[in-house]
């Protein structure tokens, strides 16, 4: 009987030691705590790196998946469908605008979202009810670098998010690569109705620029533009590159009007699927080869 | 003197519009070249037929709501082809013509809508009705627009709007073709109301007293009115200001006989549409206004400087 | 000799829904050609209905209206236009338009669906506003014309028509007495040299009595007193359709009523 009391006493003893050793260790969070300043202006910090986060971009699930955080993705959004893991995690709507309801539901401590003026203000609600955000820029090539880089400080994987965001920004200071046998040219068409075809503000622009190719409408700065179908004609690209995941060509592509240009009239479509080449994320490298590799081999 | 004027105005244009665009094209090259037969030819006959179009409902629809104020698009027709154009979007609806067929249904719905609402308790098209439905048609329209758009998921349908701000991008011979096919007969009507709707003018009592059919003259001709534009704007989207002006121009040059209105509203109107058309694909090349701004843009200074001419005499 | 009957309105009893007694009530009315009748009664009389019956814009629920020898709702608008001419109490005026061209609005009916103006179109202008003493008016712009002008030139339109029948609803409510006058005289020379019936519904019951043939008294939708002026004119009738003590006095054997006052001073 006695030993026994010794035994739970020691116990009690013992328990209470780790406890108070635990308290001091919150008591210090400077060990443990994460800040960085997200591209709002927003100086956000957590007290411990984020172990539940909710990911309301595409491009930001693949980059969570890419720098190992993956494991701490409690929602995502509808659109988020790479990698595969994703989507065993729950879908918090399609994020146009977030649904603060659905969000907070997961009970994060972290949210991340691009930054847009919706966005902005679904951040301010998100906030009153004590989830932290983060807004960030994903737009271009030279974002991504950024991007991975803080999600890297907020989930605590610092380490292969650095080497990452390193990749990335290598790609962007990479000068554009020859292809041989001479430049290829090529439009990125949108929509046919009226036709809108990408610019140079765009990161399918980059991308084009990256493996070699010329996008005939580089000179229009804005990330896509209006044009008639006769520009299009008379710039004479090489190809006409569509974001499809299918390989049927465009409903446009029979219509006489159209087969004035040569790229259509000859079937020369590049069709590039929505996942890779739709959003920028860290398979950068893997797009570029990949059209590249198409560009090299359609003769 | 100013028919022939107005005729070789017409020329000019048509052939300006044929002569300028993007690719350089020399002159000897022309009747061969892909370009002009398919692109710029189909693109200015197809402006200048919806240019008529637009500009002969104008003047029937200041006619038939004695308001010289009025444009085909105040009876509601631009937000039920909006309707259309978003519900074919949304729903990714199948076949190249999705689109305008979808707009020329919304637009005839919209039509029928108001064309109902001006009949009920025995108003007999009222013009004030007729306003009045046209808004709230409109509005209902496009709050509907506005749900689907919403609640859909299609990120297109921000292509949807660009469409319905007006272009001619997808002319083509069929597209003309469907025009020359559809709108003789809404323009017949409208010429055959040419007399009766110089009586309307002095009131609908004493345009019975003096021959006129009224009640059957008005049914008549709001119906071919929102034909053709439900039509112009299935093919071109939503075209503001061209219904508007052009009828008082050809006014003040011309008179108010509709007999001579039609013909010189149908080819002012072309000739305007074309010209707003070649500026619009040439003022930020290589880029495109959508034809509705240029047309605003052209038509509101005109419109102003007539509001002032009228309000003075 | 019996002048042709123009219109005939027998036993007409109109009744809209909803009203609460009916507006016309068994009226009948026969106007030949080179009379000129006068329809006179206080507001709400059913002076205008009787006016939209004769012209078969409004169906009677008893009785009916016969023009020419046909029922008033089987002529089309543009053969009724072609015999009968009508000036409204209202009329808009939307454009600026001229005095000739507003007359030559009074042709439409004779012109066929794509023929132009002929010949005897502009004869039959000039030949209205020579008879609406207008022909120096021609060239004005409608806005530049006074009150009185202006009525004649809506008369001239009305007889381009070349009509049978002349309806005029009180064209003289806003004019001055000369203008007031001159209509008068130029209804009556057009009924003694043309032949033309007139039916002229008026507030001005002295004016009736001196140019008209016939006066019909409406009041309340029945027909209280019709026939000759003298006959109809009396005392006792005027007092009691418009409710005001009167003398009836004669002037060139027309009777003429004279309103007495309340409270003489």
């Amino acid at each position: 009987m006695r030993r026994w009391a010794h035994r739970t006493h020691l116990a009690g003893l013992l328990l209470s030691a780790v406890l108070l050793a635990c308290r001091q260790a919150e008591r210090s969070p400077s060990h443990q705590g994460v800040v960085v300043t997200d591209d709002a202006g927003r100086r956000v910090g957590l007290a411990a790196p984020a172990q539940r986060v909710v990911s309301l971009l595409p491009s930001f699930t693949e980059l969570l998946f890419a720098i190992g955080a993956g494991d701490r993705l409690v929602g995502r959004t509808a659109w988020c469908d790479y990698p595969p893991e994703a989507l065993r995690v729950p879908s918090v709507g399609d994020g146009m605008p977030p649904n603060v309801e659905a969000v907070a539901a997961r009970h994060p401590d972290l949210a991340v979202l691009y930054r847009s003026g919706p966005n902005v203000t679904a951040a301010e609600q998100l906030e009153r009810l004590g989830i932290k955000t983060v807004l960030l820029d994903l737009n271009r090539l030279e974002e991504l670098g950024p991007a991975a880089r803080r999600l890297g400080v907020l989930t605590g994987r610092v380490a292969s998010a650095d080497s990452l965001a390193r990749a990335m920004d290598s790609l962007a200071a990479a000068p554009p690569q020859p292809l041989t046998p001479g430049p290829q040219s090529l439009v990125f068409i949108v929509w046919d109705n009226p036709p809108i075809v990408i610019g140079a503000g765009s990161y399918l622009d980059r991308l084009a620029s990256l493996a070699g190719a010329r996008n005939v409408f580089h000179d229009i700065a804005a990330p896509s533009a209006q044009v008639s179908i006769e520009t299009i004609a008379a710039r004479d690209p090489d190809f006409v590159a569509v974001l499809s995941d299918s390989v049927v060509p465009p409903r446009y592509a029979g219509r006489p009007e159209w087969r004035v240009v040569r790229a259509v009239r000859a079937g020369r479509f590049l069709f590039l699927p929505g996942q890779l080449f739709g959003r920028p994320g860290p398979r950068v490298a893997e797009a570029v080869r990949e059209l590249r590799h198409r560009l090299d081999a359609t003769p | 003197m100013k028919y022939v004027l107005l005729a070789a105005v017409a020329v000019v244009t048509l052939a300006g519009a044929v002569l300028l665009g993007a690719a350089e094209v020399p002159l000897r090259d022309m009747v061969a070249s892909p370009i002009v037969w398919q692109l710029r030819l189909p693109r200015a006959v197809l402006a200048f037929l919806v240019g008529g179009a637009l500009g002969v409902s104008g003047v029937g629809l200041q006619a038939l709501v004695r308001n010289p104020l009025a444009d085909p698009f105040l009876l509601g027709l631009s937000g039920g082809a909006g309707l259309g154009a978003v519900v074919a979007i949304a729903f990714d609806l199948p076949g190249p013509w999705a689109l305008p067929l979808a707009a020329f249904v919304g637009a005839v719905g919209a039509m029928a809508l108001v064309y109902r609402l001006g009949l009920m308790g025995g108003a007999e098209l009222d013009p004030r009705i007729l306003l009045l439905g046209g808004v709230a048609v409109g509005a209902f329209a496009g709050a509907i627009t506005t749900a689907i758009v919403s609640l859909a998921q299609a990120t297109e349908l921000r292509n949807a709007f660009l469409w319905l701000w007006g272009g001619f991008s997808g002319a083509s011979w069929t597209t003309v073709l469907v025009m020359v096919v559809y709108a003789p007969l809404p323009l017949a009507v409208l010429a055959a109301a040419a007399r009766p709707l110089d009586l309307l003018a002095l009131g609908e009592e004493p345009a019975q007293y003096l021959g006129a059919d009224v009640r059957r003259l008005k049914r008549l001709v709001y119906l071919a009115a929102s034909l053709l534009t439900a039509a112009a704007v299935a093919v071109a989207g939503v075209i503001g200001f061209v219904g508007l002006v052009v009828p008082h121009v050809c006014r003040l040059v011309w008179g108010r006989l509709h007999r001579t209105l039609f013909p010189t509203a149908f080819l002012a109107g072309g000739i305007l549409l074309v010209a707003a058309d070649t500026l619009a694909r040439t003022v930020v090349a290589p880029r495109e206004l959508p034809v509705g701004i240029v047309t605003a843009l052209l038509g509101v200074p005109v419109f102003a400087f007539l509001l002032r001419r009228w309000t003075v005499s | 000799m019996d002048r042709e009957l123009i219109l005939a309105l027998s036993g007409v009893t109109c009744r809209y829904p909803g009203a609460p007694r009916d507006i016309l009530q068994g009226v009948s009315l026969e106007v030949r050609a080179g009379e000129f009748h006068a329809v006179l009664g206080p507001n709400g009389s059913g002076k205008t209905t009787l006016v939209r019956t004769a012209l078969g814009l409004v169906r009677p629920v008893e009785g009916h209206a016969d023009i020419l020898g046909r029922p008033a709702s089987a002529w089309s608008r543009r053969e009724l236009a072609r015999v009968v001419g009508v000036l409204p109490q209202r009329e808009d005026n939307l454009f600026p338009q001229r005095v000739r061209e507003t007359v030559l609005l009074g042709r439409y009916p004779h012109l066929s669906l794509l023929g132009g103006m002929r010949a005897t179109d502009r004869a039959a202008v000039e030949r209205a506003l020579v008879a609406c003493d207008a022909r120096d008016l021609a060239d004005r712009w409608l806005w530049t014309l006074s009150g009185g002008e202006y009525q004649r030139i809506r008369l001239a339109r009305a007889l381009a028509q070349e009509p049978r029948l002349l309806v005029l609803d009180e064209p003289t409510a806003s004019l001055d007495l000369r203008h007031e006058m001159e209509l008068f005289e130029l209804v009556r020379a057009l009924v003694d040299a043309q032949g033309l019936a007139v039916l002229m519904i008026t507030h001005h019951v002295n004016l009736a009595a001196r140019f008209a043939d016939q006066i019909l008294i409406l009041a309340e939708g029945r027909a209280v007193a019709r026939g000759a002026p003298a006959a109809v004119l009396t005392r006792e009738t005027v007092e009691r359709v418009f409710s005001w003590p009167v003398a009836i006095e004669p002037f060139e054997g027309r009777p003429q009523m004279i309103p007495l006052r309340r409270h003489p001073s």
